[in-house]
């Protein structure tokens, strides 16, 4: 009862914050504060700042800022209009056309990222100023990349399967390899809802770009061969085995910095330009990410996580009727703490009950990750939300609306792999 | 004094840029330098073991110090996140002191985490407390430029706070975003 | 009644974790509840590398780390990484036992009271080849953390590769590194046989997780309540190396039945290893000076 009536005291009082304008990240640092001192006897001054300190300094976070900083490069050169002049042609006749280059963007681009803010960050960069050009649908565009921009977490490399194989001492490589069939049904149905989007509201949608003929179509391609190289760049230098995740992202910058010297857009305008952008972007990610990690370290001292899962556990429920309180918890919990906060605090006193019910543990990895998807998307704390916010001045909530079909598909996605759960097991046992 | 601070601001965020710049170099030589082994090892059947010692560590410590010290120009450039929707359908005279208490919190919370980082700075000293791993850094170093960004903006927000309760519109305001400004919160502000 | 956080960093399923989980409950039974111990394993209340600083502020009252990680704040912590050192559990229960003094010593200076510790299953060596000799590790990529163990790799003509934890899977799985150094359980926990073929049970060195107590929490304690502690620290201490012993027998054994090769280093490549041990100790004392030096004295002499 304490617990149930301190969330609500926190849930409020994050609530007024947030609502009467108080940044993101201030809001965040105040709830933990509050959260510490009113309900625990830890000092709150010491856990605020050994918090900051251990959340600032993580190797994993430095690829976040090398990415957003290529995206800034390739924003401020040619090379972003040259991708979309170069695939244009290709997409006349499928339905949405270029909107597409949104969802295949981003799923490239989690091949080499593990993080949905950066995905979302590098991709919008580069293709929301392509697309207001061309007249797409300013709401769709939103849409498609806040929720394709949490294909970053299901599509190996992901940050978050490595945090959940840790917890639960289970092969990181098998949980990557899970993640893939998942991750291309996603995009196929974030795909297959972008067509028939665009099929039944035509009037939203650019005119068609006059038909061209295939040596024409060729002859354009040519543009897409810096930007392809970069991709295949970045993504070699994982594979082959030259470099982590931060180290590719750093190759990425080079690269691009490369090719736009080369292509002649780079000034030293232009790059200082682009830096400052990216330190600005990173800064206020990361800095929302320090409140995140300061709150998700007083939900721990206060225990309010823990009780509320042992609460599910002592309902003793059937396996479906598990899954769906889980994911009530973790839709719920998900709009206020951020996704890799959920699974450190809630994993321990999670798994007991998935191994009680007789759940594959790799497969509820992948359930997992789709649930916390949903949480980049749902306001007031989305991840993605903040990010495409930065990016378009649009305020959080018209980017909410704008990506709450994909919240659906992502809901879709759940019930498809808890009735097929072989989507993420097959691959795996395959490896045996 | 007005120019002065906002001098500050922005040096402090060419600090901050210079600091990622660093992340992206050493992590790009720590890459050649592999690179090059494997190339000897290829050419001559020996590698180096070539490297810049405890890259990883110092490349979190060069983010550390890139987050903090782009803080206050961060701020300043309207880039930090705020849910505006309520803010911008206030009347104007409220909306100043909405504003004004927006500032405040903020300078509170900042003022507040400036001391405690500052009080973690010096019992790293007091104890000598060195990082782990491949090279000893005395954690003072890096965790000082934590207070020193959040010094700068806690005065920025402070500085702030006063240009708003003295009427003045708030220099946050005139971010904007990659999609045209027409019928968003921040627009109205501009244009006030 | 008084309730104690405590932050470990190695997840549930851990022996350590196990090990303190039960040590939760005996002071929680042995106390009628006057004390309890919140356990929050896998660093996810504090980090790995903050939980000792979190101890000593007063943020936590207890909380678990690996005693080598201090190591660069004195050469003593170190001693239990030393290569070729103490390689049994025997030495290592010995070892602990001419460093415990010292230890605690140096621990008290940051307000902190050692409970007990209790050591790792010994190191091997992973690689996808098999070692015949020591020049077979020449060349290799050979994963290193920290300075024993990029020494180490030098030593033994290896390329030493820095790869943080988070990018351990991925640098195996695309042969960025193709050999390490860790115990039978990390090898596991890691599913090792996803990407690695062999293990030489070169039984290099046992690191130890030690259990320490904020020198204020404790004394605030009752007395009756301090011996409660400290009696269950005595009985962990015995049941955790216990435990630790189990875990190495288990552990080889699940390595074996997902196909890596367990084998028994060669004589050529023992003599290689413990050379280059040689240098090591030797190092090392140079680092640790006076202290360490009688230490290792002590060690030797018995
Ligand atoms: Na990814
Ligand atoms: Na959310």
């Amino acid at each position: 009862m304490d617990q149930l009536i301190l969330s609500g005291v926190l849930v409020i009082a994050l609530l007024s914050l947030l609502a009467s304008g108080v940044w993101v990240a201030f809001s965040l640092l105040a709830v933990g504060y509050l959260a510490i001192e009113l309900f625990t006897s830890v000092p709150v001054g010491q856990a605020l700042a050994t918090n900051a300190w251990s959340a600032s300094t993580k190797w994993s976070l430095a690829a976040l800022p090398m990415f957003i900083w290529m995206g800034e490069i390739l924003f401020r050169s040619r090379l972003s209009e040259d991708l979309f002049g170069g695939l244009s042609p290709w997409m006349a006749r499928l339905p949405g056309r270029l909107m597409h280059v949104n969802i295949l963007g981003c799923s490239i681009f989690a091949a080499v990222s593990g993080s949905s803010a950066a995905t979302a960050a590098t991709i919008g960069k580069m293709s929301l100023p392509e697309l207001k050009k061309r007249g797409y649908d300013e709401q769709m565009m939103i849409g498609t990349l806040a929720g394709s921009g949490t294909l970053g977490l299901l599509i190996p490399p992901s940050i978050i399967l490595i945090v959940y194989g840790v917890a639960i001492e289970e092969s990181i490589s098998r949980l990557f390899i899970a993640g893939i069939l998942p991750g291309i049904m996603l995009v196929s149905l974030f795909m297959g809802y972008v067509m028939l989007w665009s099929a039944l509201n035509p009037s939203r949608t650019p005119p068609a770009e006059p038909r061209i003929p295939l040596r024409e179509r060729l002859k354009a391609s040519r543009r897409l061969i810096p930007v392809l190289m970069i991709i295949v760049g970045v993504i070699a230098s994982i594979y082959f085995g030259v470099a982590s995740p931060t180290d590719a992202a750093s190759l990425g910058v080079l690269f691009s910095l490369l090719l736009s010297w080369f292509s002649g857009s780079l000034t030293w305008k232009t790059f200082l330009d682009g830096l400052l952008g990216a330190t600005r972007t990173s800064c206020m990610i990361a800095f929302i990410l320090a409140g995140a990690a300061f709150l998700s370290v007083a939900m721990g001292f206060t225990g309010i996580p823990r009780e509320l899962a042992s609460w599910i556990a002592s309902l003793n429920l059937s396996p479906y009727a598990l899954i769906a309180a889980l994911t009530v918890f973790f839709v719920v919990l998900g709009c206020f703490l951020d996704g890799i906060s959920i699974v450190v605090l809630t994993t321990a006193v999670i798994l007991p009950m998935i191994d009680a019910a007789g759940l594959d543990r790799i497969w509820f990895g992948i359930y997992v990750v789709l649930v916390v998807e949903m949480s980049q998307i749902t306001p007031p704390v989305g991840f993605n939300l903040f990010v495409l916010q930065g990016l378009t001045g649009r305020n959080i909530f018209k980017v909410a609306l704008a990506a709450l079909p994909f919240f659906l598909i992502l809901m879709l996605s759940v019930v498809l792999v808890v009735v097929f759960p072989e989507i993420a097991t097959w691959l795996p046992q395959q490896m045996n | 004094m007005r120019s002065y601070l906002d001098h500050l601001y922005r040096i402090s965020g060419y600090i901050a840029a210079f600091f990622l710049f660093a992340i992206f170099s050493v992590v790009i030589i720590q890459v050649a330098l592999g690179l090059i082994d494997e190339i000897l090892l290829v050419l001559i059947g020996k590698a180096f073991g070539l490297q810049i010692s405890g890259y990883a560590r110092f490349s979190g410590y060069f983010l550390a110090a890139a987050t903090f010290f782009a803080l206050a120009h961060t701020f300043k450039e309207g880039s930090h996140i705020r849910v505006s929707l309520v803010v911008q359908h206030l009347p104007e005279g409220l909306r100043r002191w909405v504003e004004v208490w927006c500032c405040a919190v903020a300078a509170v919370l900042s003022g507040y985490f400036t001391l405690q980082m500052a009080s973690l700075v010096h019992d790293s000293y007091r104890f000598n407390d060195v990082s782990s791993g491949l090279i000893a850094v005395p954690l003072w170093i890096p965790q000082t430029s934590m207070v020193i960004g959040l010094v700068i903006l806690t005065l920025a927000l402070v500085d702030e706070t006063l240009r708003v309760l003295l009427g003045q519109r708030p220099s946050y305001a005139d971010a904007e975003g990659l999609l045209d400004q027409t019928s968003d919160e921040t627009s109205d502000l501009t244009h006030r | 009644a008084e309730n104690w956080d405590m932050p470990t960093p190695y997840p549930e399923g851990n022996f350590h974790t196990q090990n303190i989980i039960q040590f939760a409950e005996d002071v929680e039974e042995a106390t009628d509840g006057e004390l309890t111990i919140t356990v929050h394993s896998n660093g996810s209340l504090i980090e790995h590398p903050e939980i000792k600083n979190a101890v000593r502020g007063g943020q936590v009252q207890a909380g678990e780390f690996l005693l080598s990680l201090l190591a660069n704040e004195n050469a003593i912590f170190q001693i239990d990484s030393v290569p070729f050192l103490a390689t049994s559990y025997e030495e290592a229960g010995k070892l602990w036992e001419v460093s415990r003094e010292k230890t605690e010593e140096l621990l008290a200076q940051q307000n902190l009271k050692v409970l007990y510790a209790v050591a790792w299953p010994p190191q091997g060596i992973y690689t996808t080849e098999k070692l015949q000799t020591i020049d077979d590790l020449s060349g290799t990529s050979f994963r290193s953390y920290n300075n024993t163990t990029e020494r180490l790799a030098q030593l033994a003509g290896a390329v030493p590769t820095q790869v943080e934890v988070p990018d351990l899977a991925q640098a195996f799985s695309t042969g960025r590194v193709d050999a390490m150094i860790t115990s039978p359980s990390t090898g596991v926990n890691v599913k090792a046989w996803d990407f690695l073929d062999y293990y030489a049970d070169t039984r290099a060195w046992l690191p130890k997780n030690i259990i320490v107590v904020n020198q204020d929490a404790f004394d605030a304690l009752s007395p009756e309540v301090q011996e409660a502690v400290m009696e269950a620290a005595g009985e962990a201490e015995a049941r955790g190396w216990e435990m630790s012993m189990e875990e190495t027998k288990t552990q080889t054994e699940v390595l074996a039945e997902n196909g890596i090769e367990v084998y028994e280093p060669s004589e050529e490549l023992r003599d290689s290893l413990l050379e280059i041990g040689e240098t090591m100790s030797a190092e090392w004392a140079e680092r640790a000076g006076e202290e360490g030096q009688k230490i290792l004295d002590a060690f030797l002499a018995n």
